[in-house]
């Protein structure tokens, strides 16, 4: 397991809720550079392992390790200052401020000025690399906009600039198209998918949408009743029986 | 934009300094301007941490209170240099501040106000029950400060122009400070804390320094307050007063800076003309004070947004 490349790895990460096994024995191992994604039926433990990953939950049992160093139980703030940046299934901005703000503060935070004592009557000048992001995502005409009047596929995309402001190794995306039609879903897939590649950007990816998934990832995991059931490229994936089983509703006890 | 409101704010604070001069500026109107202004001071900031931060403090009495006695304290034994009052305000100020908001914001939302108010309590009742201080009738009688060896400040006037300089001094502090990195991180958490954290921002840490510094300020503008009015009581500490600042805060405007200045300015006037009139004014005050919240959600500043952009 243990690669040069390898991105994010999590070790027999397992997570309870009181007798509720949400995960159980899930190692991934993420490459550099690839588009790795986690699928699985409703209630599999995706968001979990996201959450875990992310520092939002301690595991139960397991290790989490980000560029080979662990990161494990550490909050999700320290996690995001390594290199970590996650988005998440329902739209999470800052709904008050404009658009511009909401990603000057996302990117203020990786400038040499943040944490010291200066960044208290310093204001530090990020506005060329928001203007880059929010014209990659077409939302520089509507920089002065407050957050919470942009229309639900243009709140997705803002969810995106917020993490890719903080300038992460490793980007866990929670489900980016929920929500959107499918005409929406295609072009984001591809965005996301360009801006990956042209950013040299690792992707961890929960997905619901199989035709996005097929299309867009390196490799899948399976989630399944919290454990991994099966790991491969899409092709491998799409004629595994486990996972035909579980997607089909077999009759599993 | 800022170079607007930085004109502005010039504007005002000129005629601040001009208004002593005014003819019908008597002794007794400059100590309640200087009230207005010291109170409007408080509110202000107040509001770094309810306007900006999303954090609503019940026990900033305390900070008042605290740094209040500091001054009293001194004064009282004879160390009459405003600056030894304003350090010693700024240590107590600053440690007691430091125990508060580690632990108030360690939780959110309700138990953040309700454990401010619980710290301010106790500091209340030290003052109140502490015979060293003066128990229930606090520090009276103090002597006036000086700014330097034999230069005191020991007129209305020379008080009134004290507050004057510390307000211009406190606002343009809060001006910079809301305008930098830190108070867009503070904007940030009252907009979505969870959030900030993601994107690598240790919250507890920010509202924490919200807190000292909105303590500071406020204990500052305590330790000015026994000069002008020759005492500190356990009143200052008194839960009530932190209640009145949350009330200058919200009828001036939140999140406005300036709004709260005006909002704590109108809540002494108000006060002083009404109880001038008669015994039962904290109604009249209240009812005042509904109209507002009810009918400008904005504030007194608000108000005057909306005749602006409407013509």
């Amino acid at each position: 397991m243990a690669r040069d490349d390898v991105v994010l790895e999590a070790r027999g990460v397992s997570k309870s809720f009181g007798a509720l096994a949400a995960l159980a024995d899930v190692s991934v191992a993420v490459r550099q550079g690839e588009v790795f994604s986690v699928i699985g039926p409703n209630g599999a433990g995706k968001s979990t392992l996201f959450n875990v990953i992310a520092g939002l939950y301690a595991p139960t049992a397991g290790e989490v390790l980000l560029r080979g160093a662990s990161i494990t139980g550490l909050a999700p703030e320290a996690i995001n200052r390594r290199g970590l940046a996650k988005t998440f299934q329902i739209t999470n901005v800052f709904p008050g401020i404009s658009v511009f703000e909401n990603v000057r503060v996302a990117a203020q935070g990786r400038t040499a000025v943040s944490g010291r004592l200066s960044s208290l009557w310093r204001l530090p000048d990020v506005e060329a690399r928001v203007m880059d992001l929010l014209q990659a995502f077409g939302l520089d005409e509507r920089r002065d906009e407050l957050a919470r009047n942009l229309s639900h596929g243009e709140q997705r995309y803002l969810e995106i600039c917020l993490a890719l402001a903080t300038e992460p190794a490793l980007l866990l995306l929670d489900e980016p198209t929920a929500g959107m039609t499918p005409g929406e879903t295609r072009s984001a897939t591809a965005l996301i998918r360009e801006i990956a590649r042209a950013r040299g950007l690792t992707l961890l990816l929960i997905e619901h949408d199989m035709s996005v998934v097929m299309e867009i990832s390196d490799r899948i995991a399976v989630l399944h009743f919290g454990e991994k059931i099966a790991e491969g490229e899409p092709e491998t994936i799409r004629s595994d029986p486990k996972v035909i089983e579980a997607y089909l509703g077999g009759v599993e006890a | 934009m800022s170079s607007a409101v930085s004109l502005r704010a010039a504007i005002v604070f000129a005629a601040l300094l001009a208004l002593p001069a005014a003819p019908f500026m008597s002794k007794f109107y400059l100590l309640l301007a200087f009230d207005c202004l010291l109170f409007g001071a408080v509110a202000m900031s107040l509001d770094l941490l309810m306007g900006y931060t999303g954090l609503v403090s019940f026990g900033h009495a305390a900070f008042f209170g605290l740094g209040a006695y500091a001054t009293a304290v001194l004064l009282e034994r004879g160390v009459l240099s405003l600056w030894l009052c304003l350090g010693l305000a700024i240590v107590l100020v600053g440690i007691y501040a430091l125990v508060v908001s580690y632990f108030s914001t360690a939780r959110r939302g309700i138990y953040f106000a309700l454990l401010t108010l619980v710290f301010a309590e106790v500091v209340y009742t030290f003052f109140r029950y502490t015979q060293t201080f003066g128990g229930s009738d606090g520090i009276q009688g103090v002597p006036a400060l000086e700014v330097l060896p034999g230069v005191a400040i020991d007129s209305p006037m020379r008080n009134y122009y004290l507050v004057v300089v510390y307000l211009a001094l406190a606002y343009t502090a809060c001006r910079v400070l809301v305008a930098s990195h830190f108070g867009r991180v503070l904007v940030a958490i009252r907009e979505n804390e969870d959030r900030a954290r993601f994107l690598g921002y240790n919250v507890q840490r920010y509202k924490m320094a919200a807190c000292m510094i909105s303590a500071l300020l406020t204990g500052v503008a305590g330790a000015l307050y026994p000069g002008r009015s020759g005492f500190a009581t356990p009143d200052l500490l008194l839960w009530t007063v932190s209640g009145e600042f949350l009330i200058m805060v919200m009828i001036g405007g939140l999140g406005t800076l300036a709004g709260p200045v005006i909002g704590g300015a109108f809540f002494i006037l108000l006060q002083e003309k009404v109880s001038s009139y008669v015994d039962w004014y904290f109604i009249v005050v209240g009812l005042v004070l509904v109209v507002i919240v009810l009918f400008m959600p904005k504030g007194l500043l608000g108000l005057r947004w909306r005749a602006t952009t409407s013509s």
